[in-house]
């Protein structure tokens, strides 16, 4: 086959019902990692006959070697875990599974993710949270740490640094002060994400419409964070296959090409703001995503002006605003006032962000889900539909080592 | 300190090979940052190496336990059910003096929530634990002026 001809696509995606955190009691996270491959191959028109690899990313619980023999491959010939945390590591799956068609290696590989966080831990009872008062020893001290995070969240967890609301809190602080961006600029993100969600059957917080009124009156979680500004927390999984554009050419809905994907992290970054708060001002007030962001568009040969709609990585509304500035939307410091203008908003915005309604409004499925409507908005079949859309953003991650990817229609 | 600032829920700290030594200092209430003897630049969290020099001989210098808010966040949320009455509580990551940028993470204590603001200067305070664990925490120098100290 010819270079061209081994060129990576998207060719099937798929889901299972999302629920709030919780809401699924009747499949595990398992389970329905296996029904959203199924979805996603079934999408394609292929079968499981078809797949030959499986790809994730980091915190994965749902290893590809048992999926791959409960899905009866007839022969696992790629499995890839990304390193990348956090979510940020989708578009990087999707990247690592590109690189192994175009390669050679394998021929169609499915990425997946499931997180069903009613069935496993709730965010904010992370590594090292291990009360004083276990164990052996009677009195308090200091336990050898099992990982290399636990030791660097070491020196947050006993000063109630819990969480990434808190973490990433202290840094749309920090970028406050610096260029003046508010509350409301991160209202505006809020908003106009549940608006796309209202579309969205499939969305978590699909009949919850929500004003910026609504938005101001939500409670305080970590200053400058309401609730409204933090991500859902849920039950779902969702899946993308990957395979070749000789083979794509023939699958039920088409091909969507990938035209160009990065991932990364600055000198120093460690696991991000998460961990570390020593990093260089203008990294610590940012996505973390400017060297992926110009490795990317110089791959994908367009610019950012060239972007018809973005699915940006929404853990939290702020972060929303420093990715947009790091991929090139706006100068550093402007991400807000370009959230404020209706930027973001289907279907009159510059550039419609989230147009499924994202991790604050859809689900949180570790933004995978966000790959999957950058490909449904190339095929005409988003319920925010962009008219004529030729290329897609997809962002994974913010404060993090960070991947993306630009999609598009050739 | 006789009342614990935190309920004793909380989580008490993990360490690695390289910052065992961090926490074993914090004991005799020592802030101390790891420090490359070959190039002089600090580093934390620590780690086995220099990532400015790669060399991997470093010492703890002891720091005089001054600083200035970097940034901070009031929290309102009890991620711990028994931190529910301990709310609000700010955690801030704090500049310290002569130790070539480090920050560390930790809380303000003795200050209204509504009053910490950005390049506030602070100093440590330490809050014993156990006779093996002491965690150090930061209040507002009492009549200092609010803003840059250097």
């Amino acid at each position: 086959m010819s270079a061209a001809g081994r060129a990576a696509c998207l060719v099937g995606v798929g889901e299972t019902r999302y629920t709030k955190w919780g809401g699924i009691t009747d499949a595990s996270e398992y389970q329905l990692a296996v029904q959203a491959v199924l979805a996603a191959i079934a999408d394609a028109g292929m079968t499981p006959d078809d797949v030959d690899g499986l790809a994730s990313f980091a915190e994965d619980r749902n290893d590809a070697t048992f999926m791959a023999a409960d899905l009866g491959l007839p022969e696992l010939r790629y499995a890839s875990l990304s390193w990348l945390p956090g979510g940020g590591g989708a578009c990087a799956a999707v990247a690592n599974a590109a690189m192994a068609v175009e390669s050679g290696a394998a021929e169609t590989v499915v990425v997946y993710r499931s997180l069903c966080q009613g069935q496993f831990r709730r965010f904010g009872q992370g590594p090292g949270n291990v009360p004083a008062r276990v164990g052996p020893r009677r009195v308090p001290h200091v336990r050898r740490a099992t990982s290399l995070l636990e030791a660097h969240v070491g020196f947050t967890m006993p000063f109630g640094m819990f969480s990434p609301p808190i973490a990433y809190a202290m840094v749309l602080r920090r970028h406050m002060h610096r260029f003046g961006t508010t509350e409301e600029h991160m209202g505006h993100v809020a908003v106009a994400t549940r608006a796309h969600a209202a579309r969205n059957p499939r969305a978590v917080m699909g009949g919850r419409p929500m004003t910026m009124e609504d938005y101001r009156a939500s409670r305080l979680v970590s200053e400058p964070f309401r609730l409204f500004d933090c991500c859902l927390e849920n039950d779902g999984a969702c899946a993308v296959v990957v395979t070749t554009a000789e083979r794509g050419a023939d699958t039920a809905k088409g091909p969507v090409a990938v035209l160009g994907s990065a991932q990364g992290a600055p000198h120093g970054f460690g696991h991000g703001q998460y961990s570390n708060v020593g990093m260089p001002d203008d990294d610590y007030a940012s996505a973390g995503a400017r060297g992926v962001a110009a490795r990317l568009w110089a791959r994908a040969g367009i610019a950012p002006a060239d972007v018809d709609v973005a699915q940006i990585y929404d853990h939290f509304t702020g972060l929303v605003l420093l990715s947009l500035e790091d991929f090139g939307f706006c100068e550093r410091g402007e991400g807000g006032p370009l959230a404020a203008s209706g930027a973001l908003a289907w279907p009159h915005g510059a550039m419609p962000t989230n147009t499924h309604g994202g991790s604050l409004s859809e689900a949180y499925i570790h933004g995978l889900n966000h790959v999957v409507e950058g490909v449904r908005q190339l095929r005409g079949e988003s319920t925010c539909q962009v008219d004529g859309a030729e290329t897609c953003l997809v962002t994974s991650a913010a404060g993090v080592p960070t991947s993306a990817l630009v999609l598009g229609r050739r | 300190m006789t009342l614990r600032w935190f309920p004793d829920e909380m989580p008490m700290p993990a360490a690695s090979a390289e910052t065992m030594g961090w926490w074993e200092a914090a004991a005799d209430h020592r802030l101390v940052v790891q420090t490359c003897t070959e190039c002089g630049t600090t580093r934390h969290p620590p780690g086995p190496l220099c990532p400015h020099c790669r060399s991997s001989a470093w010492q703890w210098r002891q720091v005089p336990g001054t600083g200035k808010v970097y940034t901070y966040t009031v929290v309102h949320q009890a991620f711990i059910a028994s931190l529910s009455d301990r709310l609000p509580y700010v955690v801030a990551a704090v500049e310290l003096d002569d130790a070539g940028g480090a920050r560390l993470v930790s809380n303000l204590v003795d200050v209204e929530p509504a009053a910490v603001t950005v390049d506030m200067a602070v100093e440590v305070v330490w809050e014993d634990m156990g006779p093996e664990l002491a965690v150090p925490r930061f209040r507002p120098i009492p009549g200092a002026a609010p803003g840059p100290r250097r």
